[in-house]
Parts: structure tokens; C-alpha cells; sequence
């Protein structure tokens, strides 16, 4: 009766109201509805993944004038970090050193360490005319934020807490994130982070287990008040 | 009959005979015609010049943020010591806007006042509008827009959040939630007025637009049964946020510590003013509206009395909140407070402004004690006018006057506006007369399906009255000026007894597109909601169980003659409400005592008093959402595509058709017994719908 009705409807009345959605209409506002939400989800995961320091700046590797390889001077040849650097315990901006540094080996007159190499004809020419190398900056805070080079090092910061393990690293990179987070982290709890004064230029350095290891103590021992209040670094 | 001790008023009849609330002779078709039309047909001469005229506007505005924007704030007259001046006068005049709309469709729900059937949508949209303008200025405010998103706490590289223990945090999430439930709140009240449009429309983008808009909604009385929950639940949940909300602004204000600022009086006469100033916006574009789209019987006289009274009362109170202000400065012996109302009121270089504010807000809206002054559109509309300007003087008069006179006299200094400041606040009003516009224009400005359930022909209970008896006492007079106003527009309609004919035959056997020949039920077109309900009840007094009903509103009774129970929606809200309360204390403790112990006003990092506004808008916020999105899954939406669509009849059920229908899933369907069963309980254009 119903199939034979069917086919009689379909037959006769061809006027049925047109439908203004198909039937599938509903299944495809659902599936859209399941993107929309997959899709904000996968933004907001790639938004904290891509669009934070730690993907914009860790890694920062510019190509230097010169193809200075800390890996080769400091990892191999064990130069300590101030021979160059010479200002870091004592100025609150950490200094790149003059042509003049590079000139007590590769003076070709003097010690003459390749003192005839191509690559280090920029670093002649400095020191012969006294225009300055343009090494490009990798570490920039902004001006904003207060930063006293000096008193972290002085406290028991390494350098390696900050700009990683530069005594493997042929080309020098930006290695973490320098965000006000990443800032905090250490500024919460200081003594994870801190060591003996005098390893503070050591690069492999390793927290043994005696009593001058122990951060706390150091911490103690250093006066060190990390400020945790907003004028501590935006002044 | 007259009580005895009555006798200095004039005799009134007991019972007194009740005034419709939808005057004249108003059907479910001449108002969903009415009203629908006005989006569907082109719009009257004036509207195009109007509307360029605010958009031309609007268009200041955006040259006044852009200029902001790109230059900074300094291009407005803000200055130290005025820091907030027009900025924030406006944020708080535009917020206190919205509050009508908030407490027209949810107070007023509460209390069973149904006359705000015929003006709840208006003033709702009027809400969002509102609080769209009044959110300009704090983004503005802080001159580098693009940072606006530091106020949302969201987990960022700089580790650090918000102070949940500032009132500008409280203000943040106070205003966002107020209108994300004033959103949702407005756009189910909107659902089935969508799917009016939808099934009137001609045009394959109109029926596409609205059809997605409503999610499919057609009026089945399984739907209205979690519909009318939901919107009690949803009431429920504004009617703090109304009473919350300006509370909250004015919390800016009191919880600091200039004198002019520092009262515990604020938040009650804020709330006070901001109903005030609302009633007002909703009269001024009430009035227009009314009068150019002929509304005159469904936003009747009655109305604007009703809405004059709220004027008067709460301008009363505000006025009131003023002397009060005045008197405690004196009283309370304290020299900066005292000198900053003496400047205010008296001697300083705003007195003048005060008292314009103290006139328009306080003396003006006394007329009101006068029927006449209630009762003439024209001269409402220019009392509200004023009653606008001194709401806006009002602002003014406790921001600027408040910061211009400091504790120091040596940083003392004036205001004065600069064009930017005037440019952006003539913008928002281009802004909002703009959306106003718009919203005539497209979608429909009285609930439709709300004002159908309030047309006497709705009323089941009813006693037909001879026409010239309508609204006459015992003596053959009118018991009151008001009832012979109503009686004027005629005698309500009798609800129709038969079922109008069908454009075209219907079919024993409808079949659907792509339909697989089984069927999906029975369905039968019945002439009004009496009959509908009493054929609902015979359907399942005869054995039935799938039963459903399609009206174009919520018909009483329709729900247990169904023989469907209670919705269990309130379960869903308080789960949402539970769950935002939860996030909100997790959420604050962490951050203010553990993650980033911050000491404010030298209370303990675990002190919770200062979490409460927070606490509350969450729950709120959550609950709201929790109520939508219950609704749409317990209804089954969004359903795009029903086969009942393809009845030639049904697209009525969302303007004047009552139909029912058996489904096939019933252990008692039978296609041709069914639908003759149909028939035979009156039911016309009966027919079996293939699924």
C-alpha cells in the first residue's frame, strides 16, 4: 500500500515544496561546526607555539663579519670568556672586545697566529684604521627593561644560564627565549640557577654535591634578593 | 460594585474589565505580517537619509580612532589631573544604556510584567548596541590598541596576569560577561522569530540566511518546552548581571580615593541611573520607531505610561542619590570631600554643569507625575531627551569636576575637550543610531512570537464580550481614560474556527526529496491553539506516545497534553554555573596566592573577599553558555532539513498554523489509521510524510 502510494505521489504531485536545505545540510553544519572549533584549537596551539620568543628569537643566528668560532677559541684553545670580554664583572653593559684583543695573536707582525688569513683581513683593517667591526648583535633586551650585566654575574650567574653553550658553538646563536617569563623563572627561585662565583666562567661546569655547590647557601652567602616587584627591572 | 471607603474616587467596576496589552483587532497573521514586512518590503522614504546621515556620522568616528590611534592619546583633551574625561564619560553613559534592555527582558520577565513583550526585543538590541559603543572608549583609552588584549587573561611569555584585585579587572569581566549573556539572552529570544522569516522568505539567500539562523526551528512543542525553560533560566541569570553590572563600573570610581569618588553610595544610585538613562534611550527610539512603522497598538499608550513612571521613579531616586551625596560631604566633616562639592555644586568651574544635570535628571522627569505628560508621545520624547543630556552631564559632572579638583590645590587644572573627543562621541552616536537602523531593517523589532502569546485571541479562558460592551463597566461607561484609549482601536479578534484552504492539494502521501519511501509520521493542520491542545490530548488519550505539537508560539498546556514533563535544562545551567564558579576560584587563588603572590591593599594572598565580582561573573558567564548550548542539544538543533518542510502547508506552523503530528516510531502508527485518526479529531490537510 505505502510503495504503491509512493510511487503514486511521486507520480502526481510534483509540486512538494522545494526543501531549502538538502539532506545532508544538517551532517555538513555539524562538520562545519567540528572545523571551527578544531580550527580555532589548532590556532591558538600554533599562536603559543610559533608566536612567542621562544620560537621568534631562540635560534637567532646571524652571519658575523667575521667567522669567529667560539667553538674553536673557547671549546678547544680553553680561552676563558673574559679575555675578550674583559667588562663583564665590572660594567652593567657586556662588552665585545676591540680589534686590538684579536690583534695580541693574529698580528701578523707580532705572535702572527694566520696572520696572513683572508678571514681575518676585517679584523686587520680595524686595527689598522681604527673603524670598528660590525659585529651584529644577537642578545637584545629591550629598552624597557633594566638589565645589570655586573651584578648577575657577580651573583653566581653563569654565563651559560643566559646564552647557552657558547664553547660549542661555531657560529653563536640565540639560545633561550630572554622573555620577561623565561626573566622570572630564575628571578622565582635564584638558587636552581646559581654556582660559585668563580665557575661562573666555566662552561662545563656540573653542581657537584658539597656544601659550596649548594645554591641555597650560595644564595645566602651572595645577599642575593632577585626582585620580583615590576620597578626591579622597569625603572 | 464600589467598596464603600472609596468614595472620593470615581465608582470603578469590580472586577476592573483588563486592557489587552495588544490593542485593536490583532491576529497571528496581521502580526507576523506587520512585523515581518517591515524587514521584507523596501523601507519608508526616511530611512536611507537617515541612515546616511548616521553612517556620515559613524564615519567621523572611525577618522577621530584612526587619527588616535596613529598619533596617540594626546589628541584628546584628557590631561593631568583629568586623565579620564570624555573617554570614560562615555563608556559609563553608553553602559548605562544597556541597562533597560536587561531589565525589560529579564526583570520584568521575572515579575510577570508580560507588557514587555512588545518592546523587549528593541530595547534588547538597544543593549548590545549600547555596550558595543560604550566598549569603544576603554580600547580607545589606552592608546595603544593593538596591547587592548593584556586585558584578557590569557597565559602569555611575560608570566604575568592580571590583578584580580582591581576594580578594572572586576569591569572587564563584568562587561563582557553582561554582554555575552545579553548576546545570547537577545538571540534565543530571536530563534523563532527567524524561522518566521525564514518560512516567509522568497529568495533562496533569505530562506538560507535565516534557516542557518534559526537552526532550523519550527515550533515543535517538544522545542518550546526546553525553549521556555531556557529563557526563564536565562532571565534568572541577568537579573543580577543588571543590578551587578553598573555596580561594578561604579566600583571604579568608589574604590579609589578622590573626593567626589570614594562613596559607598555609588553602586545603588549607579544602578539607579543607568535604568533611568536606559528608559529613556528606549523611549526615544521607541517613539520613532512606532510612530513610522505604525506600531501604535502594539507598543501602545500604555506603554510609554508604563515606562514614564519608570523614568520618574528611578530619576527620583537618582535625585535623591545626589542631595545625598551633597548632605554627606557636609556631614561627614571631612575638608576635601566638602570642598570638592562646594566646588561641584557651587562655586566651581563645572557648577554649571551640575545643575544642568540636577534639572534634566531630577526636576524634568517630575512632569511625569501628570497623565497628560505621560500619555503625548512628542512631549515624552523631548522629556527623555533631556533626561539623556543630564544623564550624560551626570557622568561628566563625577568624572571631570571629581579629578579636576585634586587634595593639592597645586594640582588643580581644567578640562577641555579637544574636536577628537567631540568627533569620537558624536561617531558612537553614529555608531549606535547606525546598528539601530540596521537592526529595523533586517531583523523583526517586536517579538513576534511573544507578542502572538499575549493577543487576547491567545487567551484560552476568555469570555466573549458583545463589541459594544469592550472594556465598559456595569454602567455602560469606561471605567478609566485608559480603557476608552483601548477601546478606541476596536474590539479584539475571535480566534478562527476553520483552517485556511491549502495553496495547492495536499497529497494523502507527501513525499520528500530523497525521501526512502517509509514514512516519517502523520500531520494535520488544526484552526487554533484550543483545538490543538485539545487534539493533542485526544491523540494521547487514544494510545499514542510519539506526539508532538507545531505552533508559532508556546500555547499553555501544550507540554503535558503532549504528555511530555518538565525540561530538566536547570540541571545543565547550575552544571555550568557550578563550573564557572569552580574555574574562577581555581583561576584566582592560583595566580594571586601561589603562581604570583602579589600583596594589594595589604590584604593576605589568600584573602577572598576581593574575588567575589569575579567569582559571580563567571558563574554567569558559564551558566549562560551552558543554557544556550543545553538548548540547542536538547532541541535537537541545528535540523536544517525536516521532512514535515515538504507539507505545503506546514511553513505556517511559525506564523499561524497549529499542526500535530504522530510519528511513525509510535508502536500505534498505522499511515492510513493515523491519519485518519487525524482527520477525524478535525485536523485538516492531513497527511502521511514520507521520512
Amino acid at each position: 500500500m505505502l510503495a504503491a502510494g509512493v510511487r503514486f505521489a511521486r507520480l502526481v504531485n510534483n509540486s512538494t515544496m522545494p526543501a531549502i536545505f538538502s539532506r545532508s545540510a544538517d551532517f555538513r553544519f555539524r562538520q562545519a561546526g567540528v572545523g571551527l572549533v578544531v580550527g580555532l584549537a589548532l590556532f591558538a596551539v600554533g599562536f603559543y607555539y610559533y608566536a612567542l620568543p621562544s620560537y621568534t628569537r631562540v635560534g637567532y643566528r646571524p652571519e658575523q663579519p667575521v667567522a669567529f668560532s667560539h667553538r674553536q677559541h673557547v671549546g678547544q684553545l680553553g680561552l676563558d670568556c673574559t679575555y675578550c670580554h674583559t667588562a663583564v664583572f665590572e660594567s652593567p653593559h657586556a662588552n665585545v672586545p676591540a680589534a686590538q684583543t684579536c690583534m695580541n695573536c693574529h698580528n701578523p707582525k707580532k705572535a702572527n697566529v694566520k696572520g696572513a688569513s683572508p678571514l681575518l683581513a676585517p679584523v686587520r683593517t680595524s686595527y689598522d684604521t681604527g673603524q670598528a667591526l660590525g659585529w651584529k648583535r644577537v642578545h637584545k633586551l629591550p629598552e624597557y627593561a633594566y638589565f645589570n650585566h655586573a651584578v648577575h654575574v657577580n651573583k653566581g650567574v653563569s654565563c651559560v644560564s643566559c646564552h647557552g653553550q657558547v664553547n660549542e658553538m661555531a657560529v653563536v646563536a640565540h639560545d633561550q627565549p630572554l622573555s620577561m617569563g623565561w626573566c622570572l623563572n630564575c628571578h622565582n627561585e635564584p638558587e636552581r640557577h646559581l654556582r660559585p662565583v668563580d665557575q661562573v666562567t666555566n662552561l662545563t661546569w656540573a653542581r657537584g654535591s658539597g656544601p659550596e655547590d649548594d645554591g641555597a647557601a650560595i644564595k645566602k652567602n651572595l645577599a642575593v634578593n632577585a626582585p620580583m616587584n615590576c620597578q626591579g627591572c622597569h625603572r | 460594585m464600589t467598596a464603600p471607603h472609596d468614595a472620593h474616587r470615581p465608582p470603578l467596576p469590580d472586577p476592573l474589565p483588563r486592557i489587552p496589552l495588544v490593542w485593536g483587532p490583532a491576529t497571528y497573521e496581521s502580526v507576523t505580517d506587520q512585523i515581518s514586512e517591515v524587514t521584507e518590503k523596501a523601507q519608508p522614504w526616511w530611512w536611507w537619509p537617515a541612515f546616511l546621515v548616521t553612517a556620515a556620522l559613524l564615519a567621523g568616528g572611525v577618522v577621530a580612532a584612526t587619527y588616535l590611534i596613529s598619533t596617540g592619546v594626546g589628541v584628546w583633551g584628557s590631561n593631568n589631573p583629568v586623565n579620564w574625561a570624555f573617554d570614560i564619560t562615555n563608556f559609563v553613559f553608553w553602559i548605562g544604556i544597556g541597562h533597560a534592555g536587561t531589565l525589560i527582558s529579564a526583570i520584568l520577565f521575572l515579575f510577570r510584567q508580560r507588557w514587555r513583550t512588545s518592546i523587549n526585543r528593541f530595547a534588547e538590541a538597544m543593549t548590545i548596541f549600547a555596550v558595543i559603543c560604550a566598549l569603544i572608549y576603554p580600547t580607545m583609552h589606552v592608546g595603544r590598541v593593538w596591547y587592548i588584549w593584556f586585558s584578557i587573561p590569557l597565559p602569555n611569555a611575560n608570566h604575568i596576569w592580571q590583578n584580580f584585585r582591581s576594580a578594572l579587572i572586576w569591569d572587564f569581566f563584568a562587561i563582557s560577561t553582561y554582554f555575552t549573556v545579553s548576546l545570547i539572552f537577545w538571540y534565543v529570544g530571536l530563534i523563532p522569530d527567524l524561522a518566521t522569516l525564514r518560512d516567509r522568505a522568497t529568495s533562496r539567500a533569505r530562506q538560507r540566511v535565516f534557516g542557518v539562523l534559526s537552526l532550523g526551528w519550527r515550533g515543535s512543542a517538544r522545542n518550546w518546552r526546553h525553549y521556555e525553560v531556557a529563557y526563564l533560566m536565562l532571565a534568572g541569570l541577568s537579573t543580577p548581571l543588571v543590578l551587578s553590572v553598573h555596580s561594578v563600573v561604579s566600583f571604579d570610581f568608589a574604590t579609589s580615593l578622590i573626593p567626589g569618588w570614594h562613596t559607598t553610595i555609588f553602586p545603588p544610585y549607579f544602578v539607579a541611573g543607568a535604568i533611568f538613562g536606559g528608559f529613556a534611550m528606549v523611549l526615544q527610539c521607541m517613539i520613532p520607531a512606532r510612530a513610522a512603522y505604525k506600531l501604535d497598538h502594539v507598543v501602545t499608550i500604555k506603554h510609554i505610561d508604563v515606562m514614564c513612571k519608570f523614568i520618574l521613579a528611578t530619576g527620583t531616586l537618582v535625585g535623591y542619590a545626589y542631595c545625598m551625596e551633597l548632605f554627606t560631604a557636609w556631614f561627614s566633616g571631612n575638608p576635601y570631600e566638602w570642598q570638592t562639592f562646594q566646588d561641584r555644586a557651587f562655586s566651581g568651574d563645572y557648577a554649571w554643569a551640575y545643575w544642568v544635570m540636577m534639572t534634566c535628571n531630577l526636576v524634568v522627569p517630575q512632569v511625569f507625575w501628570f497623565r497628560w505628560c505621560r500619555q503625548t508621545p512628542w512631549f515624552v520624547l523631548l522629556v527623555v531627551t533631556l533626561v539623556n543630556v543630564g544623564m550624560w552631564y551626570e557622568r561628566f559632572v563625577i568624572i571631570v569636576q571629581s579629578l579636576h579638583h585634586d587634595f593639592l590645590p597645586g594640582s588643580w587644572g581644567r578640562y577641555y575637550p579637544s574636536w577628537v573627543d567631540w568627533m569620537q562621541m558624536v561617531g558612537d552616536f553614529g555608531l549606535f543610531f547606525t546598528l539601530t537602523l540596521l537592526f529595523i531593517r533586517f531583523l523583526p523589532m517586536v517579538s513576534m512570537a511573544e507578542v502572538k502569546g499575549v493577543l487576547p485571541m491567545s487567551d484560552p479562558h476568555r469570555r466573549p464580550v458583545p463589541p459594544d460592551r469592550y472594556l465598559k463597566g456595569e454602567d455602560g461607561e469606561y471605567p478609566t481614560a485608559d480603557h476608552a484609549l483601548a477601546a478606541a482601536y476596536g474590539p479584539p479578534a475571535e480566534p478562527r474556527a476553520e483552517v485556511p484552504p491549502s495553496p495547492e492539494p495536499v497529497p494523502a502521501f507527501v513525499s520528500t526529496p530523497g525521501g526512502d519511501g517509509k514514512p516519517w509520521g502523520a500531520v494535520a493542520e488544526f484552526a487554533n491553539g484550543s483545538q490543538l491542545l485539545a487534539a493533542a490530548r485526544a491523540a494521547v488519550a487514544a494510545g499514542y506516545r510519539h506526539v508532538d505539537a507545531w505552533t508559532p508560539f508556546y500555547v499553555h498546556g501544550m507540554r503535558e497534553a503532549i504528555g511530555r514533563t518538565r525540561s530538566r535544562l536547570p540541571l545543565f545551567t547550575l552544571a555550568g554555573g557550578l563550573t564557572g564558579l569552580a574555574v574562577a576560584a581555581a583561576f584566582q587563588f592560583y595566580l594571586m596566592a601561589y603562581y604570583y603572590p602579589t600583596i594589594v591593599g595589604g590584604k593576605e594572598y589568600r584573602s577572598w573577599e576581593a574575588f567575589v565580582p569575579v567569582f559571580f561573573e563567571l558563574t554567569v558567564l558559564l551558566a549562560g553558555f551552558f543554557t544556550l548550548f543545553a538548548l540547542v542539544g536538547l532541541c535537537g538543533l541545528p535540523r536544517l532539513f525536516h521532512p514535515l518542510d515538504s507539507h505545503p502547508t506546514f511553513r505556517r506552523s511559525t506564523q499561524a498554523g497549529f499542526f500535530l503530528t504522530v510519528e511513525a516510531a509510535d508502536p500505534k502508527f498505522d499511515a492510513d489509521g493515523t491519519r485518519a485518526f487525524l482527520e477525524s479529531l478535525g485536523g485538516k490537510h492531513a497527511a502521511v510524510v514520507e521520512a
